[in-house]
């Protein structure tokens, strides 16, 4: 009985010092959030006024949020699509096929990850920029070089998509490094038997790697929209800053004009309760609809 | 068995006290870290350990003889790090100190000065005095003046210059006391002290009006004509480097359209003030000028890349772009066109015959209501207006809106402050400030939108109903 008693203290006093910091650190701020979304506050002042639910009032007709949303939303779908797919092609390639410099290929598709999101940003203004960039560089020897340049950055309809090519090229590597560390582990005899009965590489990669890494995809697609998220106001912030008029404002950057630019500390808390239960409802969403029974092997 | 048992559950227990300890240790850390002055302050004697007990005695003392500055006292300014440098601020404190004996001013400066003291703020350890203007992007001027946090600097105005016996409001320039960007609640009472000003207008380079024989345009009518003429050799009229600087802009024409009063009208938010004929021009002008704007300005038209669209005018390929007289410094070091000369304009008057017009600009010194060292924060800003600070701070450029400052400049400022002297009419303001509307930002939908007119997004009529909307969100706001 004294046995029991002390191994369950034992228990707690290990628990405890994580137990202690998630609330501290992870909890209370959480709970103030939705406690300061209930209120009317500029950020410094005491005049606090409490104003029940009327910051999400607000924010049902607030034309500028739901821009923002749609344009949060396209970003995780076309980000998410595009990435899953291109890390998923080169980690199969990477990890199944002999082809030569593989370390080499691995280094310089994870390098992206390494860079800091303003680096990056920097890099994409510069290949975007019309006149001397990169990319328009490389059309006009196609369009030719006399017709208007292509505004990056500059047109409504186009630049959300100039962020996904930021965005994808910033996550491919770390993806990859996770599916090919995954990949790893699926035996080869699979491969081998697989072979004899004369399955192709394409029918091989579908049949045997995606169901056994599977786990390891729902994993990273909960990574994609909580970084998502996150990514895109970095990147926002220091390319576009929201502009043209708004046209790249994603939910994070309009959180941070309400709270600290426009004097909303409240509001800006609302949004950020509605980020939150967004991310964690696509997330669990999204667990639910690709759950599938694990394979052993 | 148990020994070892117990051995281990108090080891854990030492580490999971020590991680708390260290992250105690950590937030005191971030506390004291806030008190502004610290890593950059510029005094000797600034001591961390003891100058929370420093102010609070100051304080104590200071209430009791407030005119008699005699005590040791401890007073925390921040300011702004401009385009003029810092060294200036080091030269005026060192001065302010001299002249004051017994008084340590910490001086804190930094280009992002907002984000070094507004954690210290919320924590409720507040500057004495803050030299940072409005209008810059995380606001927190504004936040201060809609929290109502700002101290009143009427009796400031009342004040005897140190060392001198004038006083501080008959030392400013007439005009610079009487507007929205002084008094933010448009009540008459002033709570910005007018710091350093800066005419905003039209840049060029008159070297290219020179090659090619044009003459700078003094109409609007003028102005087209020159559009399509410098269209026709690959130039373009009109760049901007970000929206952001369409408030001048706007601010200088909605005046030359309408008058004084009725850009006071639009600043308070006027019921269909927006709607009116007077404001339709300006959208109009603002809508036709975008025809003429280069064609990849809005792509570059962000915090990155503004340089590029500034760039334009000094390679010739766009003619006029709105900006303040730091622009030729900030673009001191590109590389420019053979013959490139700086010229600098006010904006046409909008309607025929009338005067041009400038926005000026100027930075603004509070002291917020939370200040600890509140009367001897008055006597800075008061000393802000000596000949001795004024001097110091003309050295570098920076020019206060004090009689005859703005004699002493040579070169291309002496051009640029001379632009009121050539008849251009001076707008001074700023929109009127409400309590804080969700959602709501005039400046956004105001200048912000400029992007969209000129890519051709939207119209001008929505632009025109979505700037009164905002502005009708607003009025409710006002008190």
């Amino acid at each position: 009985m004294k046995k029991v008693r002390g191994k369950s203290i034992f228990i707690t006093a290990c628990v405890a010092p994580a137990v202690i910091l998630f609330i501290i650190f992870m909890m209370i701020p959480t709970f103030n959030v939705f406690k300061m979304s209930l209120y009317k506050w500029g950020g410094y002042s005491n005049t606090k006024q409490f104003v029940g639910l009327n910051n999400f009032k607000i924010l049902m007709e607030d034309m500028n949020f739901f821009r923002s949303f749609q344009n949060t939303v396209l970003l995780i779908v076309c980000v998410t699509i595009t990435t899953i797919g291109l890390s998923l092609i080169f980690a199969g390639i990477l990890s199944r096929e002999k082809i030569k410099g593989q370390n080499f290929f691995r280094i310089i598709f994870y390098i992206p990850n390494i860079l800091s999101v303003v680096v990056i940003s920097a890099i994409f203004s510069a290949i975007y920029d019309p006149n001397s960039g990169l990319l328009n560089s490389i059309i006009g020897i196609f369009r030719g070089s006399d017709k208007s340049p292509i505004l990056w950055l500059g047109d409504q309809k186009l630049v959300i998509y100039s962020l996904v090519i930021a965005m994808v090229w910033q996550a491919i590597g770390y993806y990859m490094v996770m599916y090919m560390a995954s990949m790893a582990s699926v035996p080869e005899s699979l491969y081998e038997s697989a072979n004899l009965e004369g399955a192709g590489k394409i029918r091989q990669f579908f049949s045997i790697t995606l169901p056994l890494i599977w786990t390891n995809i729902r994993t990273t697609l909960t990574f994609f929209v909580i970084s998502s998220i996150n990514i895109s106001f970095l990147i926002v912030k220091a390319l576009t800053n929201g502009g043209p008029d708004g046209a790249t404002e994603v939910f994070l950057s309009y959180m941070y004009k309400q709270a600290y630019t426009n004097s909303s500390y409240g509001y800006g808390m609302a949004i950020g309760v509605v980020v939150f239960l967004f991310s964690f409802g696509l997330s669990a969403l999204i667990n639910f609809v690709t759950k599938r029974e694990p394979l052993e092997f | 068995m148990k020994m070892k048992k117990v051995v281990s559950s108090l080891l854990v227990a030492a580490m999971a006290a020590s991680l708390l300890a260290g992250c105690g240790g950590s937030n005191d850390q971030a506390t004291t870290d806030s008190a502004p002055a610290d890593t950059t302050s510029e005094s000797s004697s600034a001591d961390t350990d003891a100058e929370p007990a420093d102010t609070t005695e100051a304080s104590t003392e200071d209430t009791s003889d407030d005119a008699e500055p005699a005590a040791e006292q401890t007073l925390k300014v921040a300011a702004f790090e401009g385009g003029y440098g810092a060294d200036m601020w080091s030269e005026v404190v060192a001065a302010f100190e001299a002249s004051h004996p017994g008084v340590t001013v910490e001086l804190t400066i930094d280009k992002k000065i907002e984000d070094v003291i507004s954690p210290g703020m919320k924590a409720g350890d507040y500057p004495d005095v803050v030299h940072l203007a409005t209008g810059r992007e995380a606001a927190l001027t504004e936040t201060l003046t809609k929290e109502k946090a700002l101290l009143p600097l009427t009796d400031v105005l009342e004040m005897t210059v140190p060392g001198e016996d004038v006083k501080v409001k008959d030392k400013i320039i007439p005009g610079f006391l009487d507007t929205l960007a002084t008094n933010p609640y448009g009540d008459g009472v002033t709570y910005y002290a007018p710091m350093f000003y800066s005419p905003c207008g039209l840049f060029y380079n008159a070297g290219l009006f020179k090659e090619k024989g044009w003459d700078v345009p003094t109409t609007w009518e003028e102005m087209w004509a020159l559009g399509d003429t410098a269209s026709a050799e690959g130039i373009a009229l009109f760049t901007y480097p970000t929206t952001g600087y369409f408030d001048a802009f706007t601010y200088a024409t909605l005046s030359s359209a309408g008058g004084s009063d009725f850009f006071n009208s639009c600043m308070t938010y006027e019921d269909g003030i927006w709607e009116s004929e007077n404001a339709t021009k300006v959208f109009e002008l603002i809508a036709k000028l975008g025809s003429y704007t280069e064609g990849t300005t809005v792509a570059n038209a962000n915090n990155d890349n503004f340089t590029k669209n500034q760039q334009l005018i000094l390679d010739n390929k766009a003619i006029f772009c709105p900006n303040g007289t730091w622009l030729p410094g900030e673009m001191a070091e590109a590389p420019r066109a053979d013959g490139f000369e700086w010229g600098f304009m006010a904006i046409p008057a909008v309607n025929e015959g009338g005067a041009g017009c400038s926005f000026c600009w100027f930075e603004q010194m509070w002291i917020p209501a939370a200040a600890q060292n509140q009367d001897m924060a008055k006597e800075f800003v008061a000393y802000m207006y000596s000949d001795e600070a004024a001097q110091i701070f003309a050295k570098s450029t920076a020019i206060q809106p004090i009689t005859g400052v703005s004699d002493s400049l040579e070169g291309d400022n002496k051009m640029f402050y001379s632009i009121y002297d050539n008849g251009a009419t001076a707008v001074m303001g700023g929109f009127a400030s409400t309590a804080p509307v969700e959602g709501v930002n005039m400046l956004d939908t105001l200048c912000g939108t400029v992007n969209s007119i000129v890519s051709g997004d939207k119209t001008v009529a929505e632009w025109q109903a979505a700037v009164e909307e905002a502005s009708d969100k607003l009025r409710e706001a006002m008190e």
